[in-house]
């Protein structure tokens, strides 16, 4: 067992704190032997607003998760969502140096630290450099390695975010005791669970509407080509219903749970819905109209903002296999038929996939499985394109741990 | 006899009576502002007077209010400013005189302005400015424009607002993305704008009525003065009306759910307020006093009320509410408080705490932990402060009311979310102005 090696996936999302426990044994195999789940306090917008508040329920949760594992974890992977992670396409080009124009492994390095160099403002730092493809003189090739050609280039998808957010994350988990071996942003991690390598070939969008934000990432010719973070979520379409109807939070999240739906029905005008249903005082009837009107312009808007983010890249030629929707508001009905409709995608709702274990199939748990699974690739030494710059993640984890000695 | 004694001017009685009246004026600035003192109809109140400054000569010539004031001749040449705001500040100072004549003498000035364009943005501010500086009391009502009027006309009514807030003594807001709320959904543009003005006109009116009219609760214009005094914070102004049987409550819940309160622009809680009820011969002491708990306990204020009620015998059987409330800027820490701990707080303790003191003090019922906190990044008050509320929260989800943390907006302690211009914590229905009809 000396070869085992337990790790937590933890997602402080803004409604719920997920953790997996997963054991490590030797490089192949990650077996998941242990949950726990917490519903969030003091996240707002998926990023931490309440230090004591979130510490509090991430440790309830770890704690569950070692319990039912019966383990003690030793160390965290981290997945980090929130309007402050930017990202940005970076080139970097080299000629190739020798004289026979055959790359050379010191060719790849130039062009890589090229891509790379791009310095960011104060407190700002690096969390990802995905790689994506190599072009050879214009010619996309996966391993440029030995091939002939005079000029070469690559494209990094660079992901940074501001230290001191990130920073609130990991001190949470110091503050339990526990290190941070590595940061995962959560689109990339739900994205690797709900995507299937054919469809990341041909080209796929995955939009995680979470309860403070929506996270999305674009994968095509098997590459991530762009990720981001839109501060809208689930708790967005009940501040509105809140403000909307002028009911409280608790009624508005009710209300959107048992009566939204992501698309006006035009014959439903008349239907009415009770605020409490039990003839309390204060119980009133709301028209179940005008909650789906304040939830459709909501959710109309963020995928307007979606599409706009995406650009070219969200055109149906450039991601054939559509919208993959996950997080907790994609089970809001109906909302796969606005998606479809609003970005012109063909919109399905994603799943993990089945060897999954039923208790964990269901959104709350995918980006946690996804940080696992990138735990396990990450140590295996194969190229997995996302992995490629696990150097420097490490470094930027470490720097950002507390010392605990 | 008698009538001769009365007749005499100079008697110890009618000098002592007749005194200097106050002298109200409304000014509507801008072709928004014109256009509504224009449908302004103020019932009986003859001591008031109505004016209209422009810098368009045809908007200003079909006006029907008596005094008008032509600005910026020698710069638009009469022809409106084209929402320019320099051009409608230059206007304002090449026409300061007659501006100065205008509120020279008057001790409480309305200015009603439509902001986003050149005059009504450009002009409002230096006219609220020449009416306090010459001692008026200043209220501003300001109309803002539709999000979808663009971001321009959005960021140069921002900035006038900022201007506003600093001379006026208090500035109300009304975006139009809510006014349209308010209507149902075959309300034309015309109901809309009547509707920003029946708002206006009932928080004029209320003020007049307060200093004019004999009320069962009177306030002179000294006290209607405490209210607003400090300039710069946000304001809290909200209307409720009902008639019938159960008016008291019915009219409450209308104040309550008036949408000004649930948006942005204003400020859930008041330091200051100022309440009018106007009801018929059949309001009673106990039904002031049923509204006024029901007020303070909501708008969170409790040392500075300044109410009146007046009886108007037309109006047996119905109750208006009309509250406007300001804040203190420098106390703000005050209203944050739950009320428990606003009812024991001795308001003669210095208010401005230094941060870390505060932190301290409310941080002390939590476990110690905290100071690993603020040993590495001091933590914001206001995370604190959430914390201790939370106890409040539970106590309050008992009942079915709208607890203090859930009114004051989800998001209201967070960081702006911004993008193209639109902060996205906003609910998207208002940006988008769509109606949402909660009646049918």
């Amino acid at each position: 067992m000396s070869q085992s090696k337990i790790i937590g996936a933890v997602e402080i999302g803004t409604a719920k704190t997920v953790v997996l426990v997963g054991e490590l044994v030797g490089d192949s195999t990650c077996n998941i032997i242990g949950k726990g789940a917490c519903s969030s306090q003091g996240i707002k917008k998926g990023e931490v607003h309440d230090f004591k508040a979130a510490s509090n329920c991430t440790h309830a949760a770890i704690l569950a998760a070692e319990k039912s594992a019966q383990v003690t974890i030793d160390s965290i992977y981290l997945a980090q969502t929130g309007r402050h992670l930017k990202g940005s396409f970076n080139r970097g080009m080299a000629q190739v140096s020798s004289s026979h124009n055959i790359v050379g492994r010191q060719d790849i390095e130039r062009a890589v630290e090229d891509a790379k160099c791009k310095q960011l403002p104060v407190e700002r730092v690096y969390i990802h450099h995905i790689r994506n493809p190599f072009y050879l003189d214009g010619q996309q090739v996966d391993e440029p390695l030995h091939m002939e050609g005079s000029r070469l280039e690559v494209g990094y998808w660079s992901v940074h975010g501001s230290e001191r957010k990130l920073s609130d994350q990991i001190r949470v988990i110091n503050a339990f005791g526990l290190n941070v071996e590595d940061m995962i942003i959560s689109s990339i991690a739900a994205g690797s669970m709900v995507t299937e390598e054919s469809e990341k070939q041909a080209g796929v969008l995955v939009l995680d509407i979470g309860c403070g934000t929506t996270d999305y990432v674009v994968y095509k010719d098997g590459y991530i080509v762009q990720t981001g973070v839109i501060p809208v979520g689930g708790d967005h379409l009940t501040n509105d219903l809140s403000i909307g109807l002028r009911v409280n939070r608790k009624h508005a999240e009710y209300l959107k749970l048992n009566y939204g739906h992501a698309l006006v029905n035009k014959k439903a005008r008349d239907e009415k819905v009770w605020l409490i249903g039990d003839f309390t005082i204060g119980d009133r009837n709301l028209p179940r109209f005008a909650i789906c009107q304040i939830l459709n312009a909501r959710l109309e808007e963020l995928f307007k903002i979606v599409k706009k983010e995406l650009g070219r890249l969200g055109t149906r030629d450039y991601l054939p296999a559509g919208v993959k929707l996950v997080g907790g508001t994609s089970q809001l009905p109906g909302i796969d038929l606005l998606a479809g409709e609003a970005l012109n995608l063909e919109a399905s709702l994603g799943r993990s996939p089945d060897w999954v274990q039923e208790g964990l199939r269901g959104p709350d748990y995918s980006t946690a499985l996804g940080l696992l699974h990138y735990a396990l690739t990450g140590h295996q030494d194969g190229d997995v394109q996302q992995t490629s710059s696990k150097g420097l993640l490490r470094k930027v984890a470490r720097m950002l741990n507390l010392n605990f000695s | 006899m008698q009538g001769d004694n009365f007749n005499k001017p100079d008697t110890m009685f009618t000098g002592n009576l007749s005194g200097e009246p106050i002298r109200v004026k409304i000014i509507g600035v801008g072709g928004a502002g014109t256009n509504a003192i224009d449908r302004l109809k103020l019932s009986d109140l003859t001591e008031v007077h109505l004016a209209s400054v422009n810098t368009d000569m045809q908007a200003l010539a079909n006006s029907l209010v008596s005094e008008k004031i032509m600005i910026g001749r020698g710069v638009t040449r009469g022809m409106g400013t084209g929402g320019e705001i320099a051009l409608g500040r230059d206007a304002v100072e090449a026409d300061r005189p007659a501006l100065e004549k205008l509120v020279n003498g008057c001790d409480l000035v309305f200015i009603v302005a439509g902001l986003g364009g050149g005059t009504g943005s450009g002009a409002a501010p230096l006219i609220a400015e020449l009416a306090a500086a010459q001692g008026a009391l200043t209220i501003a009502f300001t109309m803002l424009p539709f999000t979808f009027e663009g971001g321009r006309r959005k960021k140069a009514a921002d900035e006038a607002m900022g201007l506003l807030r600093k001379s006026c003594d208090a500035v109300i807001p009304l975006p139009n993305d809510v006014l349209l709320q308010t209507e149902g959904d075959e309300a034309t543009v015309l109901d809309a704008f009547g509707m920003a003005d029946d708002w206006i006109r009932r928080a004029i009116q209320s003020i007049c009525a307060m200093l004019l009219k004999t009320g069962l609760i009177n306030q002179d214009f000294s006290s209607l003065k405490q209210v607003f005094v400090e300039r710069g914070g946000k304001t809290v102004f909200s209307l409720g009306y009902a008639n019938g049987e159960n008016a008291v409550q019915q009219a409450l819940d209308d104040l309550l759910l008036c949408p000004l309160l649930h948006i942005q622009e204003y400020s859930k809680k008041a330091d200051n307020l100022l309440v009018q009820i106007t009801g018929g011969t059949d309001l009673t002491m106990g039904k002031v006093n049923q509204i006024m708990a029901t007020v303070s306990e909501k708008l969170g204020c409790r040392d500075n009320i300044v109410m009146g009620a007046t009886i108007d015998e037309s109006r047996t059987n119905s109750v208006e509410i009309v509250v406007i409330g300001t804040t203190v800027l420098s106390k703000k820490s005050n209203y944050e408080k739950p009320p428990a701990a606003a009812v024991s707080h001795n308001s003669d303790e210095p208010l401005v705490l230094d941060e870390p003191e505060q932190a301290e003090a409310l941080g002390k019922t939590p476990a110690p932990p905290e100071d690993f906190t603020r040993s590495r990044y001091e933590v914001h008050e206001s995370k604190l402060k959430k914390k201790k509320q939370q106890a409040n929260l539970f106590d309050q989800n008992e009942f079915m009311f709208l607890s203090e943390e859930e009114q004051r907006g989800f998001f209201d302690n967070t960081e702006r979310n911004l993008y193209d211009g639109e902060d996205l914590d906003v609910p998207t229905y208002l940006r988008r102005g769509i109606k949402i009809n909660l009646k049918e």
